[in-house]
């Protein structure tokens, strides 16, 4: 612990003021769903599940402003509470993806040889499945919910983060300094663990980011066939399948849905890429 | 100004243009806000059918003044000034007339013959493209043309038909030569054209384009970071530093009469190859940024001679000759030192002494292909005796970092026996982890390029701290191991990023000695290091392999740095040992022809120091 704070004290300090405009968009547009996604029971206006049949389907008001639904719910309120599901499901897909892709990814490029071609062999044959179409048939099949979902997604992504960071190992391996580290006698762990990882970093980063965007799209699409969900719960898949016949009444119930899909995965996108970049420019030098 | 100009008065005859002048050139890197000058006001010119040598080491801001030139300065990078060509502007053409010259007028030869090429082109397709558009287009005179120019540079018609790859690098950088001269151009500028290449081939390449030169009569501008390379080629001189000018004048008055301090320093510090220094004579610190040192001498900091108004006033350049200007304030106390020292410490060298041996290495063979042409190595024995001093030079693909790689356990070979103190680690993967640790307890290695072989993301303290653990050591004994390598305490909470390469370097070497080894072995470890920080890190090796006695294997192209570091030496040839011997003997009455050759090459390029002793 200390040796990394020493480590950190000797890092230049970065400075806030260059980071482009858009990345301060995509970050105060992440962190606005961040919000809704933790407290967003609590600043939903109205309760996300209470029926106004008497006025059914209605366009934006004063009252609602993003109008109501075919049993009279409050659009907002659902989109609002619909956040954290939406997001909970693909950062544990994110974290999961990359934990194993990772290590996985690491091992196969440090060790190269018959560990790399066992694991490579098994990513490429994951890679080549069709993967919504599973997703679509193992969910299906065995009625999962939302952790059965989180894992055959997170098994359909994983070949991605594998061969990012493998590729990304071997691009280090053939540094003095692995050698450098070998001929000290570290132990393997040690190599992989303290020597690679740091300079890896960046790119599982990104992987990850990447995984999670993709994730939001799985998610969304499965929930707009109604696969994996709840009936009834808000989910902002299910809101865009139910909304499609309600288009001419109140857009809305369509579009909010939608364009929070893609504001999420826009700026989580745009961030990534960013941040990828300032880290291998550095890493560069 | 006006001393300048009477300095540079053009001394030759006119035959077919080629005349630059450079007056006053500035050129400053913009963005992110800030500017920041890398060259300053540089005033020099080149009479048409003459040779400027531009010599300087990385950051002098030389390569940057010949892109300036021919007007191929990255986008952020601006020039002020005048540079005219032919009595015409450069800095004011416009990128239609720039493209005519390039090329036409003004060529351009690039360091590394070995990315410059179209790698599937054939040499034929090469050629012909940079010829005029008249002779390219009809196909018999392009033949012979091809044939011609390929003569010029001295290779055979048949390498009209061979593709890049199957040219070696020596042959590469004499195609691109052939291309850049396709047009007849009445100046051609070569940008460190012989650093990627072998000693032996670099005279020949330095010779050839010598040869050409004089005998089309064109001007020449040669960029190198070696002094010895100039004379050999160059009639006129131009030293920059940090951005400046420090001396200019002809080569024969620099190679006898060097009158600026840095100039003086640098040929100090390349080793000589006829006999052992008793103490190199490294120039101290590091080379600043130009944007540092923009008021004050940019030397100042490393001079001998600095006083204070070197540090507050910015020299100008003195013309102490006529034809020979000098940027020094001091220069009555440099010649007041010239009167008094020129006494060369001459060093006689011992015979080795038989020692137990600490490391076997017997029939070793490699390859890297199965259907290699031949192994890498071939079946190469030595051994190196306690507390020796070990050298094994050769050129590029010679095998002598492989053999370095299968002793250290980075390659496995494919066959022979490396017994390191008294452990066969002939096959490292058979080893079990602790016999592993162990032979990582009695070699150690210090490897070619400093600036990958740190972890860029581990602190200085926290990369030796991880070495010292090893020996049972840890954190507390950090300062006192970079005090030993000659840098701060405080160095130990810096990142890799933030030091300089011979700072580095010291870190590697540190790191290295954290784990008390019993043999060090160096493969190349000041070939990526400026020429003025060589000797540091050679002087930081070779006293510390007295002081420890420890053994060492040292790796080098150089013939001159293994006569300072070694007292045996190995002589690598196309993977086989071809000769071997004390030192001093192998250098001084070679036998093998290879040898002789090597030794040769050096000869052609030699600094007059030494040859004022030879």
């Amino acid at each position: 612990m200390s040796r990394l704070a020493e480590a950190r004290a000797g890092a230049p300090r970065r400075s806030l003021r260059r980071v482009p405009i858009s990345i301060v968009v995509a970050a105060a547009t992440a962190l606005v769903f961040l919000f809704l996604a933790v407290f967003g029971t609590l600043v939903a206006p109205y309760d996300p599940d209470l029926q106004d049949l008497a006025l059914g389907v209605a366009p934006p008001s004063a009252a609602h402003w993003l109008g109501t639904d075919q049993l009279g719910r409050d659009v907002f309120s659902r989109l609002i509470v619909a956040t954290g599901p939406a997001l909970a499901g693909p950062i544990v897909v994110a974290i999961a993806t990359v934990l194993v892709g990772a290590s996985l990814g690491l091992l196969a490029g440090y060790f190269g040889g018959r560990t790399d071609d066992i694991i490579s062999r098994v990513a490429d044959l994951i890679w080549s499945l069709p993967g919504l179409l599973v997703a679509i048939v193992v969910i299906g099949v065995l009625q999962g919910g939302l952790w059965l979902t989180v894992a055959v997604i997170a098994f359909i992504s994983s070949p991605h983060a594998i061969r990012q960071t493998r590729s990304a190992t071997l691009a280090q391996i053939g540094l003095p300094y692995v050698a450098a580290a070998r001929t000290m006698g570290l132990s393997d762990v040690r190599i992989v663990v303290r020597h690679l990882l740091p300079n890896v970093r960046a790119t599982v980063i990104t992987t990850a980011m990447l995984d999670f965007v993709t994730a939001i799209l799985v998610f969304a699409a499965l929930a707009f066939l109604r696969i994996g969900v709840e009936p009834g719960a808000a989910n902002w898949g299910t809101m865009l399948a139910d909304g499609q016949t309600l288009i001419t009444v109140n857009l809305a119930v369509i579009a909010a849905p939608a364009i929070a899909i893609v504001a999420v995965a826009a700026s989580i996108t745009v961030i990534g890429d960013w941040g990828h970049e300032r880290a291998t420019g550095e890493a560069g030098r | 100004m006006s001393a300048v100009e009477t300095v540079l008065a053009p001394p030759t005859v006119r035959r077919h243009g080629g005349g630059l002048r450079v007056d006053s050139l500035d050129i400053r890197a913009e963005g992110r806000g800030r500017s920041e000058r890398i060259v300053r006001d540089l005033t020099f010119d080149l009479a048409p059918g003459a040779a400027l040598g531009i010599v300087g080491e990385s950051g002098s801001g030389k390569s940057l003044t010949a892109k300036a030139i021919i007007g191929l300065l990255p986008a952020n990078v601006l020039a002020t000034g005048i540079i005219e060509f032919d009595g015409k502007s450069l800095l004011d053409a416009t990128e239609p007339e720039l493209r005519a010259v390039r090329g036409a007028t003004i060529a351009l030869v690039m360091q590394d013959p070995f990315t410059m090429l179209h790698p599937l082109q054939r040499v034929g397709a090469t050629i012909t493209e940079s010829l005029v558009p008249e002779v390219r287009r009809d196909r018999e005179r392009a033949r012979n043309e091809v044939v011609r120019r390929l003569a010029e540079v001295g290779l055979d018609p048949s390498v009209a038909a061979r593709r890049t790859f199957e040219l070696s690098g020596g042959m590469r950088q004499r195609v691109g030569i052939a291309a850049a001269l396709a047009k007849d151009p009445a100046l051609l500028i070569a940008d460190e054209p012989t650093t990627a290449l072998d000693a032996s081939t670099q005279s020949d390449v330095l010779a050839l384009l010598g040869g050409i030169q004089r005998a089309r009569g064109m001007s020449l501008v040669l960029i190198t970071h070696d002094l010895g390379v100039a004379f050999g080629v160059c009639d006129r001189i131009l030293v920059m530093y940090a951005g400046s000018l420090m001396e200019l004048g002809a080569a024969r008055d620099l190679r006898d009469d060097a009158q600026h301090p840095y100039t003086r320093a640098l040929m100090r510090a390349a080793p000589p190859i006829t006999h052992v220094l008793e103490r190199f004579d490294p120039i101290p610190g590091n080379v600043p940024r130009p944007g540092t040192v923009e008021s004050q001498c940019p030397f100042a900091a490393r001079c001998e001679f600095a006083v204070d108004t070197c540090r507050t006033v910015r020299p100008e350049p003195i013309a102490v000759t006529p034809g020979h200007g000098v940027a020094c304030l001091r220069l009555d106390a440099v010649r007041a030192s010239l009167r008094r020292s020129d006494g060369a410490t001459l060093l006689r060298v011992e015979e080795p002494q038989a020692a137990p041996d600490v490391a076997r290495v017997s029939g070793l063979t490699k390859s890297y292909r199965r259907n290699a042409a031949r192994p890498a190595i071939d079946g190469v024995s030595f051994s190196i005796g306690e507390g020796e001093a070990l050298g094994l030079v050769g050129g590029t693909g010679s095998g002598k970092s492989t053999i370095a790689r299968c002793m250290m356990g980075l390659a496995t070979a494919d066959s022979g026996e490396i017994v390191v103190g008294g452990l066969d680690v002939s096959d490292f993967a058979g080893l079990t982890i602790a016999q592993r640790r162990e032979a990582y307890r009695t070699e150690q290695m210090v490897f070619q390029d400093p600036y990958a072989s740190l972890n860029p993301k581990l602190s200085i303290g926290a990369a030796l701290t991880e070495a010292l653990e090893i020996r049972g050591g840890g954190r507390t004994e950090v300062p006192e191991l970079l005090e030993r390598v000659g840098l701060p305490a405080e160095y130990a909470t810096r990142m890799p990023h933030t030091l300089s390469g011979g700072e580095r370097q010291r870190v590697a070497i540190a790191r290295a000695l954290a784990i008390r080894p019993r043999i060090l072995i160096c493969d190349e470890p000041v070939a990526a290091l400026d020429v003025s920080v060589q000797a540091q890190i050679l002087e930081l090796l070779r006293t510390t392999q007295a002081e420890q006695g420890m053994s060492m294997l040292f790796i080098t192209h150089d013939l001159a740095v293994v006569r300072q570091m070694t007292t045996r030496l190995l002589v690598c040839h196309n993977g086989v040992i071809v000769e071997e011997g004390p030192t001093e003997r192998v250098l001084d009455h070679p036998e093998h022809r290879y040898t002789r050759q090597l030794r040769a090459a050096v000869d052609t390029s030699r600094s007059p120091e030494e040859e004022r002793l030879a």
